[in-house]
């Protein structure tokens, strides 16, 4: 079982990669870049074609502000398509802005999260994630051969 | 001549009707022409005085009401002339014209006075615009605060994040001074993010709408107590709140005032070795007022004007740590809700923040 990251700064997803070791999450983290590539990825299209067999993510933790399209839209065409409609997507965002968290779960958001400041709590948040999405949370894509 | 079928010649003068060599249908034109004018002449000044009555806000409302008298006093004139068709009353037809005139001077006099007045009245075309760019804006200010809840935020995080990775991984190879001033911008990047929190707690207060419910301040007040009590265990502070505190207002907007007054009270009593904080209702000069109270170490009230301002702190932040917001989120909500707040203190003797819970909203 793996993890997608979809988030475009560096620096955030080396403190994220940070934050899996130091909890010893033995998930791989995919990481990609901006939300067209979400979209290859998940769909299994352009750079990510020849993957067609890979299974999905068993959770995709989305950044919402994102260069291109927005972190709101990749949600929104995730919901539409019928192999990614079920997918957990925990929408992790620096904002605190009331109308972000509003639209996200408008779109199907399972879960939004508000990365904190500090990084200790981000550590613990992702530990808490993990635990609950990828070990207690039954989902659909859960692969028993994985467990 | 035969007064009868003449009319009377009162002091000796000739009525209209002889200038008209009373042709029946000539008089009538007069006579019904007048009465139609005088009719519309005292009908208008009941429009007039209606306007002024239902719309408070007009400006210049007097100058509706010196048309209302002009235009009766036209009217008045008018019907006086049909009168004098069959009556010569001529003193008392230049007697009520000298009136109107005597109303007619200071209305035209004042109205072209007032011209330049209302030349500067914004238009219609003026509001609209002034509207479109107070939208414009707003919508900034939005855009503004997305920005600083999200950009500023951003790179803060790194910060605290890379240099706790710093001090956690790689502690071995930093010595003492080193991990002091991680420690610093640890605590520094906390600071900030509490500055960023309440920035965006005061300007989205601006933006929001408030909400009227029935508000229970002893229960938010014993809540709030609790929290602080637990975040500071070793505190031992008498607190005592008066129970059934209950007003109308919107409860998020209130909790926020409520927090930021009893966390001052908590804060600045923290050097009294029997700390006390009351909060409790009272009247004062009539109206019902709340008030949250502590025996801290009070401030100068020479002071008090900067209280509310952000940023304005009236103690040193490192012996009482905040981000200066906390009153300034206060005042605005207080005001927000229609009322108003004061406070009242003595150096060393602690404070008392007030408010009023009759709302005014206009």
């Amino acid at each position: 079982m793996h993890i997608l990251l979809v988030e475009d700064n560096d620096d955030d997803i080396e403190l994220t990669q940070l934050a899996f070791d130091q909890n010893r999450i033995a998930n791989r983290l995919d990481v990609v870049k901006n939300g067209e590539q979400a979209l290859s990825y998940l769909f299994r299209r352009d750079e990510f074609a020849h993957r067609k067999d890979d299974p999905l993510p068993a959770l995709i933790l989305l950044d919402l502000k994102l260069p291109g399209l927005h972190g709101l839209e990749v949600l929104e065409q995730l919901r539409a398509n019928s192999t990614t409609r079920h997918l957990p997507v925990v929408v992790l965002t620096s904002s605190r802005e009331q109308e972000d968290m509003l639209q996200s779960y408008e779109r199907g958001a399972n879960s939004f999260i508000r990365k904190p400041v500090d990084f200790g709590k981000f550590k613990e948040a992702v530990h808490q994630l993990q635990l609950y999405w990828l070990v207690l949370n039954e989902s659909p894509f859960k692969q028993p051969q994985e467990d | 001549m035969d007064e009868s079928a003449f009319g009377t010649l009162a002091q000796g003068f000739i009525p209209h009707g002889h200038c008209y060599l009373w042709t029946p249908s000539l008089v009538m034109l007069h006579a019904g022409s007048d009465a139609l004018i005088g009719l519309a002449y005292v009908a208008i000044p009941i429009a007039l005085l209606m306007v002024v009555r239902q719309r408070r806000d007009l400006p210049f409302s007097w100058m509706f009401v010196l048309f209302g008298v002009f235009i009766v006093a036209c009217g008045l004139t008018h019907l006086v002339e049909i009168w004098n068709i069959w009556h010569s009353n001529y003193w008392f037809s230049g007697g009520v014209k000298f009136v109107t005139a005597a109303a007619s001077i200071p209305t035209a006099y004042l109205l072209f006075r007032l011209l330049p007045t209302i030349r500067s009245m914004p238009t219609r075309d003026d509001l609209v615009y002034a509207n479109r760019a107070l939208k414009n804006a707003n919508y900034e200010l939005e855009q503004f605060s997305s920005a600083v809840s999200h950009d500023l935020r951003a790179p803060l995080r790194r910060m605290s994040g890379f240099s706790e990775a710093l001090k956690n991984n790689h502690s071995g190879q930093i010595d003492e001074q080193g991990q002091h001033y991680l420690d610093r911008i640890q605590e520094a990047s906390h600071n900030m993010e509490a500055i960023i929190d309440d920035l965006l707690s005061l300007s989205r207060l601006q933006r929001e709408a408030l909400k009227n419910e029935t508000v229970d301040l002893s229960r938010i007040a014993e809540r709030i107590v609790t929290e602080l009590q637990q975040e500071d265990p070793e505190r031992r502070v008498e607190v005592d709140i008066q129970s059934g505190l209950t007003l109308q207002g919107d409860a998020n907007m209130l909790t926020m005032a409520l927090k930021n007054l009893l966390s001052n009270a908590w804060k600045f009593s923290k050097e009294q070795s029997q700390a006390r904080i009351r909060v409790g209702e009272t009247t004062v000069g009539g109206r019902r007022v709340i008030y949250v109270n502590d025996n801290g170490i009070g401030f100068d009230m020479s002071l008090a004007n900067k209280l509310f301002e952000p940023f304005q702190r009236l103690h040193g932040e490192s012996r009482y740590p905040g981000t200066g917001i906390g009153l300034a989120i206060v005042d605005r909500i207080i005001r927000k809700h229609g009322g108003e707040i004061w406070p009242e203190s003595r150096k060393g003797e602690g404070s008392t923040f007030y408010f009023t819970t009759e709302w005014r909203r206009d």
